[in-house]
């Protein structure tokens, strides 16, 4: 018993310290955290995806061929995507389906991204996504088409006074 | 009067009669559990004799969610998101193991750098498990401040992972063949600067928490395990290593890299909670320096992912491959009859191996030990019901 006291000392000191620190807490709807480029990407290419934020899907409408690929792999894993008639023309895409993405049930796991073979899914930062129905979390291909706002600035900084959100 | 009072001195005869006490009467059966009074998703009872538990009986499988059957209806891609979910917190490790066992069956060379990366993220993981289980520790001894540094902490590395693999959580990362991506620009740095700070605030936690008296006196002594029984009972990972035994499946059987990576296995001789609680942590430190060296040895470029058939499919066999996780050795048995889905994926977890050597521990003990036994165990329900 004879260490307790200084045992007890130390720890209230080492607790008290941090009134004189900076706050860790990110305040997250004033303020949002900055991510890597624009989002998860893939190269069939080179068969390998660009880091980047798994957030809510973009569709390039000028590039879908209705191949169906994003479907087929997400169908053992959430069944997430399903594909639809759009009212569009386009050579490429005779059948004019496209992907329509149910982000009830989507796991963000990005190996629909993976599986399109012509640059035409990528995923964004936007994973800001509540709706106040269950219907409205269904993302139609002209949805899904436009590309998200994102204004996330905020970086980690590791000073003297501890590290903070800013 | 004198009536009345003989009445009632009889019928409390007869009422002391009916409730006469037995051995059984002395005890009294309590249910912790499954639904989170200090217990996470299980369930386990116990009997006390006043204070002292003197039985005491785990009941795993409140979440158990097939996980291993539902492998059998998916192809080897497939089974990547849904495998990570037992625990999420260390959905790098859990999907390791089975990348590494489909790459045998498979036959699939993984590039050096997607070797190195994946060996990072499984480190960056183990520290966001070790630092959630410790926020976890805390708050069930009374230590909220030791709750809310650990979760706070974790973000740093949680950033880390999200810039590393896109998600925060449940990250899909490893995939047979490599991992899916190569790291973003700058992260190397970003890293570096990341652990070290890291590294002064593990400091704070000995002051705060390992030394604080009041810490010790809960756990020093407490739900003593030998090495004979640890041996016996077939533990492993921290509870293990805190018997006084240095096993450590990155040393002992390593895996992608880790042979070229120099460390300690770090280990306790005591056995007792506060080895138990000290071992993770210790763990952290080591694993802090394994993530500098990795970032140092690291080929500067290079592919990180082979080439990869959509539907990968190898001929009919078998294969059983284990990595270190959070919580011990994680392994994956799949066999294949060579088609793309597999035949049979069986998981062995460290924690339903762990949680095997509860009952040993509680009884004899006193019932407000309960937490600091049960905690320093390194349990994950949902891991251990699959």
């Amino acid at each position: 018993m004879t260490n307790s006291a200084g045992g007890f000392i130390k720890a209230i000191e080492s607790g008290s310290k941090h009134l004189l620190l900076k706050r860790f807490t990110l305040r997250y709807p004033e303020k949002k955290l900055k991510f890597v480029g624009d989002g998860y990407q893939f190269d069939p290419k080179r068969g390998v995806g660009i880091a980047g934020s798994r957030g809510r899907h973009i569709l390039f409408h000028d590039k879908c061929t209705g191949c169906q690929l994003c479907a087929i792999a997400c169908e053992g894993i959430a069944e997430a995507i399903g594909m639809v008639k759009v009212n569009e023309q386009w050579k490429h895409n005779k059948k004019a389906i496209m992907p329509q993405i149910d982000y009830g049930k989507c796991v963000f796991c990005g190996l629909c991204v993976d599986a399109c073979p012509f640059y035409a899914l990528y995923m964004t930062n936007d994973y800001e996504l509540s709706s106040f129905t269950k219907e409205h979390l269904i993302y139609t291909p002209s949805q899904l088409g436009i590309k998200p706002k994102y204004d996330g600035d905020v970086e980690l900084k590791i000073g003297k006074r501890g590290a903070d959100h800013g | 009067m004198e009536n009345l009072d003989e009445k009632f001195n009889e019928t409390i005869k007869m009422g002391l009669e009916i409730v006469k006490e037995t051995e059984e009467d002395r005890l009294m059966t309590l249910s912790v559990g499954p639904q989170h009074p200090g217990s996470g998703h299980f369930r386990f009872t116990i009997k006390v004799d006043g204070d002292y538990i003197v039985y005491c009986d785990p009941d795993p499988g409140y979440v158990h969610r097939g996980e291993e059957k539902m492998c059998e209806y998916r192809n080897y891609i497939q089974n990547i998101p849904h495998l990570e979910r037992p625990v999420i917190h260390d959905s790098t490790n859990i999907t390791y193991s089975y990348s590494l066992a489909v790459e045998e069956l498979t036959n699939i060379q993984v590039p050096l750098r997607g070797q190195y990366i994946r060996a990072l993220a499984s480190e960056l993981n183990r520290q966001v498990y070790t630092l959630y289980w410790l926020g976890i520790y805390g708050i069930f001894l009374g230590h909220s401040t030791m709750f809310m540094w650990p979760l706070g902490d974790r973000e740093l590395f949680i950033d880390l992972l999200e810039a590393l693999t896109g998600a925060r959580v449940t990250h899909a990362f490893n995939i047979p063949g490599g991992v899916r991506n190569d790291m973003p620009e700058g992260f190397k740095d970003r890293c570096l600067r990341q652990v070290a700070y890291f590294e002064k605030r593990l400091v704070e936690y000995e002051d705060i928490f390992y030394n604080n008296p009041l810490f010790r006196q809960r756990t020093e002594g407490v739900g003593i395990l030998t090495k004979e029984d640890a041996i016996k009972l077939g533990v492993t990972g921290s509870v293990l290593r805190a018997s006084g035994i240095p096993f450590d499946v990155r040393k002992a059987e390593p895996y992608d890299i880790y042979n070229e990576i120099d460390f300690k296995v770090q280990y306790m001789k005591t056995g007792d909670s506060f080895a138990r609680s000290m071992v993770p942590f210790l763990d952290m430190r080591e694993s802090c320096q394994i993530i500098r060296t990795l970032l140092d040895k690291m080929p500067q470029s290079g592919e990180v992912r082979a080439k990869l058939q959509p539907n990968p499919k190898g001929p009919a066999g078998e294969s059983y491959k284990r990595v270190e996780s959070g919580r011990g050795a994680l392994g994956y048995y799949i066999v294949s009859d060579g088609t793309p889905k597999p035949y049979r994926v069986k998981l062995s977890v460290g924690s339903f191996r762990n949680i095997l050597a509860l009952p040993y521990l509680l009884i004899g003990s006193k019932l407000a030990d309960m937490p600091s036994i049960y905690w320093s165990l390194n349990y994950w329900p949902v891991e251990a019901d699959r």
